[in-house]
């Protein structure tokens, strides 16, 4: 049973630090839901910029398979089962299929996310050693990761980390939009203008700050853990069809969906 | 300090910003505001799941009333053809999403009503986008202004600049915050109109037309199908040129269309010409307007020498005479 952090039992400073400890307490419900949406956003941007791409490959197939159908009489009737005006949205439904599939390996592990209350120390000079999260810490995951290299451990973070900026980018670009068009008529053209800039940035960094490294960091988690599961022999091959599904994502949404230093223009 | 005592409200703005933008722009976000629209017995404003991708497509492109008597005889210039194109568009719409070019309208002193009005409409459009083109140089900003209004698109194009790259609807689409959504559908299918209606003949335009488009008795399958474009009666090895500038999607042989070419012209605009007896381009060359990209045959399932054309908006095949009305069908006709 995962420990749900509780409001902090320090007297209370002011009301922003009342409405901020009273939502704390809710953290383990949005904390995971918005790993889930930020991984999402950042998986459509990723697929948004390879649906070209694959309806250049959709074609290519289509054509080798007409070519080898049409050769047989018996199944040259199949040559018009993809027809010409299908491909575009045949592609186009693949690229959803690739994102839904996506969105299920990258944030679906995001929703076993949980908090524990920090460990402090018993005495100052003493730290705790070998609490029940240091297996999971980044360290130690990364240690994991370079003695016992699998493709999971490897690509499924890697992925989401591309994935995650893109996704910041995305939000980010929307809140300045937002900002911008909906202040503009109260506060004029310069100051919606500039207020937007900052808000933007705010955001991009807010969210990978305060999401972002969480995204990745659950992926690790998750992804030792299902390759200590495995065991040494199968950990090599344990998800690697997700491994090769996710990667081009994960590239594709740090070449072209991950305009970090638009925002600072 | 700030950031510590406010890490609860900033996680929580941060995590609700998330929930909110991969609700509005992600397919995933669409299945979900379709299930609720669906329990709930309530409209919803997601796009065809499909529109998520390149804008338009799952959407249809409205098919345009009869072309001007001014457009019958010749190729419109890209001003007209704009204009055309927009004003088509801007029909189609409901009249909440024509707000922002009515004001617009408003703003150049022009009349409203016109913009849609079947006979004034596309030169009171023309005159609105030639208002705009001073600030909107490229027509896929001049378009977006429009339909959006001139702020957001300035904003756009704006961004867009900031980003680098090359300019297009689908990105400036992107920078608009929900509720423009609609406005990008109307702006993708006004340019695909437009650019429809710049399209040449792929062969002569004394060629006779010997199939039209439209449901008929295949001549070889004897059932009743649906013919989805032209057919051209030439002789075999006619040189077969492009419509427009755009890139070579698909060379192949198959044997049903033959030796068949497929261009992709933008802007959700594509050409096929099948039953060819060579092909002189290869998949992903660019080809220009005009320029000679196959010769006509009699290939795949075809009973003469013959050039299917064919011309697809959105995905959709779409008659090329609705765009090419000049051209007169063949007096008795036969099938190929």
């Amino acid at each position: 049973m995962p420990v749900h952090p509780s409001s902090s039992s320090e007297p209370s400073s002011s009301f922003l630090t009342d409405v901020s400890r009273f939502l704390g307490a809710f953290r383990w419900t949005f904390m995971p839901l918005g790993l889930l949406a930020l991984v999402a956003v950042g998986v459509h941007a990723a697929a948004d910029t390879l649906d070209d791409r694959l309806l250049t490959a959709v074609d290519r197939m289509d054509s080798a398979f007409d070519a080898w159908v049409g050769q047989f009489p018996a199944t040259a009737s199949l040559v018009d089962w993809v027809s010409l005006e299908t491909r575009t949205r045949l592609a186009r439904a693949l690229a959803l299929c690739w994102e839904l599939a996506a969105d299920l390996l990258l944030a679906l592990p995001a929703l076993g996310y949980r908090e524990t209350e920090a460990a402090r120390p018993v005495e100052p000079w003493q730290p705790v050693t070998a609490s029940a999260s240091a297996s999971s810490s980044w360290k130690a995951l990364l240690r994991r990761c370079l003695r016992r290299p699998t493709p999971m451990r490897w690509v499924r973070p890697l992925a989401t980390t591309g994935v995650v900026l893109a996704g910041a980018c995305t939000v980010a670009r929307l809140v300045q939009g937002t900002v911008y068009l909906s202040w503009r008529p109260l506060f004029g053209d310069v100051p919606a203008d500039w207020a937007a800039r900052g808000l933007a940035v705010a955001a991009l960094c807010g969210v990978s700050v305060s999401l972002g490294w969480r995204a990745v960091l659950r992926n690790l988690q998750h992804a030792d853990a299902a390759c200590d599961a495995a065991g040494p022999r199968r950990a090599w091959s344990r998800g690697l069809v997700g491994c090769l599904l996710v990667a081009p994502l994960g590239l594709a949404a740090v070449w072209d969906a991950a305009p970090v230093l638009s925002f600072l223009r | 300090m700030f950031a510590r005592r406010a890490r609860g409200l900033l996680d929580f703005t941060f995590a609700l910003l998330c929930v909110w933008c991969a609700y509005h722009h992600t397919p995933a976000g669409a299945i979900l505001r379709r299930t609720g629209a669906w329990a709930f017995h309530t409209r919803t404003t997601a796009r065809p799941l499909l529109a998520y991708y390149d804008g338009v497509s799952g959407t249809s492109v409205p098919m345009p009333d009869a072309l001007p008597a001014a457009m019958l005889t010749r190729v419109p210039t890209s001003a007209e053809a704009l204009a055309w194109g927009t004003h088509s568009a801007l029909k189609a719409l409901d009249p909440k999403a024509r707000e922002p070019a009515l004001a617009l309208a408003r703003e150049e002193g022009i009349a409203p009503e016109t913009l849609v009005d079947p006979v004034r409409g596309p030169a009171a459009t023309r005159r609105l986008l030639d208002a705009l083109a001073g600030d909107f140089p490229s027509e896929e900003a001049r378009v977006t202004a429009v339909f959006a209004g001139r702020v957001p698109a300035r904003f756009a194009l704006q961004r867009v600049d900031a980003e680098g790259g090359a300019l297009s609807l689908e990105r400036l689409a992107k920078q608009l915050p929900p509720g423009f959504e609609g406005s990008s559908v109307g702006a993708a299918q006004a340019l695909a109109l437009s650019t429809a209606l710049m399209l040449g003949w792929p062969v002569a335009e004394s060629a006779p037309v010997t199939s039209p488009f439209g449901y008929r008795v295949h001549p070889t399958l004897r059932t009743r199908r649906m013919h989805t474009g032209v057919d051209l009666a030439v002789r075999s090895g006619t040189t077969v040129t492009a419509v427009a500038a755009g890139v070579v999607r698909r060379a192949s042989e198959d044997s049903v269309n033959g030796r068949v070419l497929v261009l992709d012209h933008g802007r959700g605009v594509t050409t096929a010409y099948c039953h060819n007896s060579e092909l002189l381009v290869k998949a992903g060359t660019r080809v220009e307007k005009g320029q000679a990209i196959a010769l006509s045959g009699s290939t795949g399932r075809s009973t003469g020498p013959h050039l299917h054309y064919q011309l697809e908006l959105a995905a959709r095949p779409v008659d090329p005479f609705g765009f090419r009305t000049a051209l007169r069908m063949a007096d008795g006709a036969t099938e190929l």
